[in-house]
Order: C-alpha cells, then structure tokens, then sequence
C-alpha cells in the first residue's frame, strides 16, 4: 500500500476534518446534558430487572477490560515507536517455523489479560515479525503467564497436574496454530496488515502518541461491541442445561469450550470458574481453559477489529477446533 | 484554544471514558462491576487516557494534518452513556433467578472445624458468609448441625414462598459472578433485593435434581443497610 492510498482509506474510515467540529459539539452536548440530566429524564425507561442485569454485566466486562486494553496499546505503541525493527530480527530465528516456539514460549513475559495481548501481536506483525510468530505470541501470551499460572493453582489446590496440563496445552496450540498458519501459505491474503502510522517524518514521541491513540479508538470501539454479546449471553444463556451434558466426555468438552466462548471470562479468573463446574470431568474443564484465553466473543470482535474479518472468520474456528483437540490428547495425557 | 479543541472529537471521547473510569475508581462505584483489586488499575487507566488525550490536544494544534476518529470508536460512548442513564446497580436477584440455588461441592473439602475457629459459642449465633455457608451446610454437616449462625445477604425469591438468602461471588468481575443462596425457612419473604441481617439455626439441606439447597430456619431477620461491597 502506498502513502497516498493509506491517506485515501484513513479518510474514508474516519470522521472527516469539516464535520467534525459539528460532530464534536453534538458528542459534547449530548455527553454533558446525559451527566446533568440523564437519570432524571430516563428515570422510568430502564427500570426491567433484565435490563438491568444486562447493563452491569455490559459495563462489568468494559471495565474490567479497558485497564488491560490500555496497557496493551501501551506496549504495543512503545515497542512501535522505541523499539526498532532490527531487534525482533535479531532475537528471533531467521526461520519463520523456528521463532514461531520461540515466540510462543515468550509469551510467559506479558502478564495481563487476553485484550493487552492482541494489540501488542499488532505492533509485533508491524515491526516485522513474521506473522506466524505474531499468531503464537497472541495465543500463548493470556494463557500462559505466571499470573493466570498462579491463579489456576490457587482455583485448583492440591492439583498441580492441571496447570501443567494447561501450560502445556496452551502452548501447543498455540504453536500448531502458528505452523498451520505457515502451511497455509495464503495468510497474507487473509489478514489486514495493521498500517505503520507516521512511520515518516515525525518525531518518536509522536510515533508512540498517535500509535496509541489510534491502537485506543480502534480497539476499544470492538471491546464494546465484544463485551455487549458476552453480557447478552451471559444473560440468556440459561446455566441450567449444563448439567444435562456433563456425563459425555466428548459433548462436554465441546460444550465448555462453547461456554468458554461465549462467556468471555478474563484469563486470570476463568481457572476460578472451571474449579465451580465440579459436575464436570478435569479434561472438559482444561478445554475451558484453554479455549477461553484464545477464543471468546469478546476477542473475535477484538481480532476483527485489528486484523480485518477476512481473518476472524477463519482463524476463531480453527484456534477453537485445535484447541479442544488438544485439550482431548493431553486431558487424556496427564489427567 | 477553542479553534483547536472544536477539531478533536477523538480527544474528546477519551477525556470521558477516562473520566468515567477515574469517576467510578474515586466513588467507590468500580465495586458494582469488578472486584476491589481493580481500584488501582483503573485509576492508573484513567490517567494515562486523559494525559493521552491531552497531549492529543496540544500536540495537533500544531499540526496541520488531522485524522479525525475511526467509526468504530463512537462505540466506546455506550458504555459511558449507560453509566450515565440507566446507573447500573450491582448485581441482584435477577441475576440469582438466572442461577441454581445448589452450591457446587468445594474442590478441596474446606475445614471450619476445631475451637479456635468456632470460639466461645455462648455468644450467640456465628456470623458467617453466605458463601461458605451455602458450600458447608451441604458438605460439612456434621460440622454444621445443631449450631447457629448470622448472614448477611439480599432476598431473592423463588416459586411457592420460597425464598434465598443471597451473595454473589466474584473471582474477576460481574461475567463471572457466581450466586450463593441459602433457603430461609421459617418466616415470610422480606421484599424482593431487601438486605437482611438473618439468624437461625441449620437445618437439614433441600434436596434437587441437580443437588442439594443449604438451609437456615430463620428466626430474626433484620433489614440492613447493603455493604460498600456487596459481593463475597
């Protein structure tokens, strides 16, 4: 893509320059009348206990995440602008099948939920790491960092076969997923390059500022989308009918990976969850681990946003299939 | 200034998500929705948001290019919006209905057992939280039987009078909030989210398809005041 392109398809995506001071009067308008008056005037319109629920899971999910977004575009704009190309080419292997472990396996560095990880594997890509590399970071950074290890043996006392399940689990898909990606040999088709804002003429400090800033909007406006079908189903999604599946081995992993899905529950208390689920067999509770970190509604409405939907619709199913094929092999393994 | 300021909806909506988050964090209101843990977090949130927005600001007064805000960002105002409109209250009955009342069996059998914990008796009932009593009560009976305890919760009614002493349990935040309800027996159904202060005696669990209920016959119940956090 060009320069001038880039320009060309940033303008269309944006709020264009002349309307914007009108747009920004209405956003202020409307913001500070809705602080003033907001309560008052809606008083009696959201008053079903349904709705109700629904909002606090909706804000709940926004705000447990926002502060992990944040620190992700954080990271993700300081290795942009402060970091240069040459480091990753360096300490990752020259063979792309080759630093794809390597990058799995230095996942373990980046503490935090899985919405830090997404724009930091952005900024990896934009920085010249090859995209496979990219992939296994993405997938093993929320799952296998000491602080999501730590919690899953405090959730599952007396157990710790079942975090060494998990850690390994994750980062074999991860890997597989990275080397899938290689074999393929078409990705770069698939996936919407993230652009290499100002990487001009602007100062570092600017790199960084604007790398945020755009990282910020872009992300957070998909956060939403994520956390409002994840409230929904928590909503609706009675929890009742799990019981009815526990017994079968193989419908149950296939039904708490579903509900790993569509719960969206951060990666650092998911381990908390799955201990609660005692009517199920460990090796269906690990594939809710695993799957959750990775695959969630939460972050398919993250990963579209960053990488385009072209890439979305094929890389969730096949993390999710991967996934739980491997927490079968190694639940049947170790547990 | 205000030529320059008019140009950025993009640093406007960021000053208010930060606000928003550094509002709910200095309030105490962050206690609906995540767990205390986060306060920190979403103070440090706030700040680098708004000191970003700032900078956005006065940096691009300078500039003559502008990028105005991708489409997707006005989503970002939603959350904001609902916690200005509709004020999200924590997690209540609702939520419970949508829940079993059967505590699942705890990973490793927890022990409430031996002097020290259940001290001097002759002090009346125990207090105890609705969580471990809704897991012990089923699972430590022995333990249990005959003794009197002291919970606080809200009231979440259910079919046939029956009705639950309530907590919601959060490891993370409100998506994964877990109910503990604790069936009173005894006395009629306060209303419906009343925090109460009960008293009883344990009595034996109802059993269920999918387990068994932990049980109180209540003999005082006190409405209260709802806690600064109201989960377990």
């Amino acid at each position: 893509m060009t320069t001038a392109e880039q320009e060309t398809a940033e303008s269309s995506e944006s709020a264009e320059s002349p309307g914007s001071s009108i747009a920004f009067t209405a956003t202020l308008v409307l913001l500070v009348g809705a602080a003033l008056f907001g309560r008052r005037l809606f008083a009696g319109w959201f008053t079903d206990d349904g709705i109700r629920t629904w909002a606090t899971m909706f804000v709940g999910v926004t705000v447990q995440a926002l502060p992990f977004l944040v620190l992700g575009v954080l990271l993700s704009a300081a290795l942009t602008a402060f970091v240069p190309a040459s480091f990753f080419a360096k300490a990752l292997p020259k063979h792309p099948a080759l630093a794809v472990p390597v990058a799995s396996a230095s996942g373990v560095v980046l503490p935090g939920c899985e919405c830090a990880s997404v724009p930091v594997s952005a900024a990896l890509m934009n920085r010249g790491v090859t995209p496979a590399a990219a992939i296994a970071f993405l997938l093993s950074a929320p799952a296998i960092n000491p602080v999501v290890l730590a919690s899953t043996a405090v959730a599952f006392p007396g157990q710790p076969k079942v975090v060494v399940a998990r850690a390994v689990t994750s980062l074999a898909v991860s890997m597989i997923l990275g080397w899938l990606w290689l074999l393929t040999g078409k990705g770069g088709s698939w996936l919407k390059m993230p652009k290499n804002r100002h990487a001009h003429d602007d100062g570092k400090f600017d790199v960084f500022r604007s790398a945020m800033l755009h990282d910020f909007l872009h992300a957070g406006g998909f956060l939403v989308v994520g956390a409002a079908a994840a409230a929904t189903l928590n909503v609706v999604v009675p929890r009742a009918w799990l019981d009815h599946v526990a017994g079968n081995l193989l419908l149950s992993v296939v039904i708490l990976g579903l509900l790993a899905v569509l719960l969206a529950i951060c990666s650092e208390a998911d381990a908390f969850v799955a201990a609660s689920l005692t009517q199920f067999s460990l090796t269906a509770r690990l594939a809710f681990m695993v799957v959750g970190p990775i695959v969630d509604v939460k972050l398919i409405a993250l990963q579209t946003g960053t990488f385009g939907p072209k890439f979305a619709v094929r890389f969730a199913p096949a993390t999710f299939v991967v996934a739980l094929l491997a927490s079968l092999l190694i639940g049947w393994w170790l547990l | 200034m205000v030529v320059v300021v008019k140009r950025n909806v993009a640093g406007l909506v960021i000053v208010f998500v930060g606000a928003a988050m550094m509002q709910l964090a200095t309030s105490g209101t962050y206690l609906r929705y995540v767990k205390p843990g986060m306060r920190w977090m979403l103070l440090a949130a706030g700040i680098v948001l708004i000191a970003l927005a700032v900078t956005d600001v006065v940096v691009r007064s300078r500039q003559t290019h502008d990028h105005g805000l991708p489409r997707a960002a006005w989503l970002l105002l939603i959350p904001v919006f609902a916690l200005l409109v509709v004020d999200p209250p924590a997690l209540g009955a609702d939520a419970a209905q949508r829940q079993s009342p059967v505590a699942a069996k705890p990973a490793k059998p927890v022990d409430p057992q031996g002097n020290a914990y259940w001290g001097d008796e002759s002090h009346g009932p125990k207090p105890m939280t609705v969580r471990d009593y809704a897991v012990w009560a089923v699972w430590e009976k022995e333990t249990m039987q005959g003794r009197s305890f002291q919970l606080t919760g809200f009231v979440t009614p259910a079919k046939n009078g029956v009705w639950y002493v309530t907590r919601i349990g959060l490891t993370c935040c409100v998506a994964d909030g877990t109910a503990f309800m604790v069936e009173a027996r005894g006395q009629a159904a306060p209303p419906k989210n009343q925090w109460i202060t009960v008293t009883g005696k344990w009595a034996e669990p109802t059993k269920r398809v999918d387990g068994d209920v932990a049980a109180l016959t209540v003999e005082t119940v006190k409405p209260v005041a709802a806690p600064v956090n109201p989960y377990e």
